[in-house]
């Protein structure tokens, strides 16, 4: 294989990697600042008793973020040169932005976070929790600020081959990063609400009755509270988004529909729940399909026009192996959006007949079953996300601007780009093994409920 | 401000950065280096404990310095781990099994991770080494691209520099563990520190006098004026302070503060190495004026992250005061 291809797999596969990491660190970080605060408010004891049992595994996240997102930003400079030196201009300002203010803040009070409890005052120490959450969360703003100008080159213009700022407040806020970054938070919380919630729903089905049970169903609760909110904003945001790449990247929604020609005016065009490409790509083999679903999707409106892959050079689309991923990308995600949302619902149907009290709740073995499943869908959901926006970004770094096999390093060999691919994901699959084993024992070793209050 | 300024800024920024992160995560990365040195458990115990908080904040030094070359260099950035892509994935190895492990040591307590995080500081020194001497022997460029080859790197100055740097962070490290109140030292930790610190001084010596031979410029830096005559000065001031470092070893005096005097020769070469290169930022070829990024990024920088750097500063002094010397409880 080509550098190019593996320097391609190579930041995928670590992108992919690191993602489901700071998305846990966000979202836990939330529902650690929720309980401080309650507890601090009502000094019920029992917030205090959340906020430590899920720090533990909070830390183990944030080191795992932290260590999987540096050879990201290196392979910037290794793999990606001529993109990191023609674009620098941008990204190398808005990465130093979120380093210096985001992660140094983060990093620093985490040292509080972790080590204060008796050395700082507890308000200091809920600031401190609340800074790590704003921290992280300001960290996801500058990179999907620096990825949405990816999507949507603003407030620049080329010199030299190089691409020079022009406008900051433009290029900053561009039409797609308010709006990404939102669906990128509401990632972060709803998956993660999900996983606690699962944990949670696991340990109450194999827990006997007891004050560790009533913790979990405390947990399980919390999260249902949180989570009716943020489900169905996220699906909300999702179309949002979606309106974005539907304006200023044809090329792309084209594609993560397989929708082939544009549709002609007073027909509406039909939106695909399966489909294939044919032989010779330029339509689908078969499609199942509901008419007007596409243009009432995108343009809010019955006959809207959807321009099709059609209407672009191949040189100047993602292609059909590309099409077909961000296809059915998108599906899992929306589908598992929409899962989400009934799952909630289901849950506060019982939550309203009284089904959640310290009595009953066990016994809703079907239910709690359907929260343990959804430990892992979230990040799933996400991850099919992000491969739609990068994938169906191609064959540009820089939409339009910048190619991507124009972007890779120089003299690079094969065998340089595919061991450190190799040594990379053999590391990051040893730390989600560790992971995986480090957090079973906390949540199986359960909370502490007996150590003294701070 | 002028171009010529800005770039003269952020110049000075980085370095500063960069000084803070060697003279603050140096001790750091020694002191893991020596967790690999057989010696009793309960040392061993205090050296992981001796980490505790601060070493994240110390390590964001690094993160920092990087990121604003990328954004006030982005030649810099994209060319230098363009040439130096081994090197740069060792220390990147290094960085990230350094992380994971500590912590995954804090959370379970088994001496794998004890063992990796060892290997990781080692892993991320040699790293370390190899980039600096790639860097200073000089990168080949062609229209403003990379075009040497993936083994520029491996020469003798960077083998060297390399060995220097790994014994010099040993020193770092050892007086910095001598440095804390609880730690007691062992009959033989002085002659242990002293064959460290000659090893470190003969390769950096070594290094530096084949410099000249791979890059011509530091030629000129040694016999031109003004810059030799600052060198000169900066290489007496080492030499006074590794006399007062070699005397308070020998009579066995002020050995806790030995850690002040092994960061002042760091910080001290550290400068003399930026003396020797400026203006050049990829030595001989790019100065900081040709590699800088437009005027209003480095100005839009200069107000987004110029007013932060004091604040991260102030914050690392308050967490060490909060921690004071031993490290936390858990």
């Amino acid at each position: 294989m080509s550098p190019l291809i593996l320097s391609r797999i190579q930041f995928g596969d670590t992108a992919a990697f690191h993602i489901l990491w700071p998305v846990m660190s966000i979202g836990i970080a939330l529902y650690m600042v929720v309980m401080e605060s309650m507890w601090l408010y009502t000094k019920e004891e029992s917030y205090y008793r959340q906020l430590r049992f899920w720090t533990k595994i909070f830390v183990l996240t944030f080191a795992i973020g932290t260590a999987s997102g540096l050879p990201l930003s290196l392979e910037f400079g290794t793999n990606w040169s001529q993109f990191a030196q023609a674009a620098g201009d941008f990204m190398g300002n808005i990465l130093g932005f979120e380093t210096t203010i985001a992660f140094a803040l983060e990093s620093a009070f985490l040292a509080i976070l972790i080590f204060g409890w008796k050395r700082v005052h507890p308000l200091m120490h809920l600031f401190s929790t609340f800074m790590v959450f704003i921290g992280a969360s300001i960290s996801a703003f500058w990179i999907m600020v620096a990825n949405s100008w990816m999507q949507v080159p603003e407030g620049i213009t080329v010199q030299n081959g190089l691409i020079v700022v022009t406008n900051y407040s433009q290029a900053i806020f561009n039409p797609d990063s308010v709006v990404s970054f939102m669906h990128m938070m509401g990632a972060c919380v709803e998956s993660s609400l999900f996983l606690i919630g699962g944990i949670a729903a696991w340990q109450l089905l194999t827990t006997e009755a007891g004050p560790v049970r009533d913790f979990f169903r405390q947990t399980l609760v919390y999260c249902l509270a949180i989570a009716l909110f943020v489900a169905p904003l996220q699906v909300v945001i999702g179309d949002m988004s979606g309106l974005v790449v539907a304006q200023y990247q044809p090329e792309k929604l084209a594609a993560l529909e397989l929708q082939w020609d544009t549709n002609a005016p007073g027909e509406g065009a039909a939106w695909d729940v399966v489909a294939w490409p044919n032989s010779t790509n330029n339509g689908n083999a078969f499609a199942v399909s509901i008419p007007n679903g596409l243009s009432l999707l995108t343009t809010h409106s019955m006959e809207g026009t959807v321009q099709g892959l059609n209407d672009f050079q191949a040189s100047d689309r993602p292609s059909e192996m590309e099409a077909v991923i961000t296809f059915y990308g998108f599906r899992l995600m929306m589908v598992i959006g929409f899962l989400l949302v009934a799952l909630a619902l289901w849950s506060i149907v019982l939550w309203w007949k009284g089904g959640l009290s310290s009595e009953r709740i066990a016994r809703h073995r079907a239910w709690l079953r359907c929260w343990v499943a959804s430990i892992p869908l979230g990040f799933i959901a996400t991850e099919a996300g992000w491969m739609v926006r990068e994938i169906g970004r191609q064959p540009w770094t820089v939409y339009h601007l910048m190619r991507t096999a124009d972007s890779v390093s120089i003299g690079l060999t094969s065998y340089e780009v595919g061991t450190t691919t190799l040594v990379v994901t053999a590391a990051y699959l040893v730390f989600a093994g560790v992971f995986i084993y480090l957090s079973y024992r906390i949540v199986r070793s359960g909370p502490d409920l007996v150590s003294p209050l701070p | 401000m002028t171009p010529t300024l800005l770039a003269q800024i952020w110049f000075a920024i980085i370095c500063l950065e960069a000084a803070l992160y060697v003279v603050l995560d140096g001790g750091n990365l020694g002191i893991g280096m020596l967790s690999l040195v057989p010696q009793p458990e309960h040392e061993r115990e205090t050296i992981m404990r001796a980490f505790g908080p601060m070493w994240d904040a110390n390590e964001t030094w690094l993160l920092i310095a990087a990121a604003t070359t990328y954004g006030a260099f982005p030649m810099v950035y994209s060319i230098a781990l363009n040439a130096l892509y081994i090197p740069a994935f060792v220390f990147g190895v290094g960085l990230v099994l350094r992380v994971a492990s500590y912590e995954f040591y804090c959370s379970s307590g088994q001496r794998l991770w004890r063992f990796l995080f060892g290997v990781a500081s080692l892993l991320a020194v040699v790293g370390q080494g190899f980039l600096l001497g790639g860097f200073i022997s000089g990168i080949s460029i062609a229209n403003g691209h990379f075009a040497g080859g993936p083994l520029d790197w491996a020469t003798p100055v960077t083998a060297l520099f390399t060995l220097g740097i790994v014994f010099g962070y040993l020193v770092l490290g050892y007086t910095r563990l001598i440095n804390f109140a609880s730690y007691e030292l062992s009959p033989n930790a002085l002659l242990q520190l002293s064959s460290a610190t000659v090893i470190a001084a003969c390769a950096l010596i070594a290094g530096a006098l084949l410099l000249p031979h791979a890059n011509y410029l530091y030629f000129d830096r040694w016999t031109v004026l003004p810059s030799a005559y600052i060198l000169y000065v900066i290489a007496a001031c080492i030499a006074i302070v590794c006399a007062a470092f070699a005397y308070n070893v020998l009579t066995k005096t002020h050995v806790r503060e030995l850690y002040y005097l092994s960061m002042a020769i760091f910080a001290l070469g550290f400068v003399g190495m930026i003396v020797g290169v400026y203006p050049y930022i990829l030595p001989p070829n790019v100065t900081i004026f040709e590699a800088a990024s437009s005027p209003a990024t480095q100005v839009f920088m200069l107000w987004g992250i110029g007013p932060i750097l004091p604040i991260v500063l102030v914050y690392n002094y308050y967490i060490r005061r909060i921690f004071r010397q031993d490290g936390p409880e858990y």
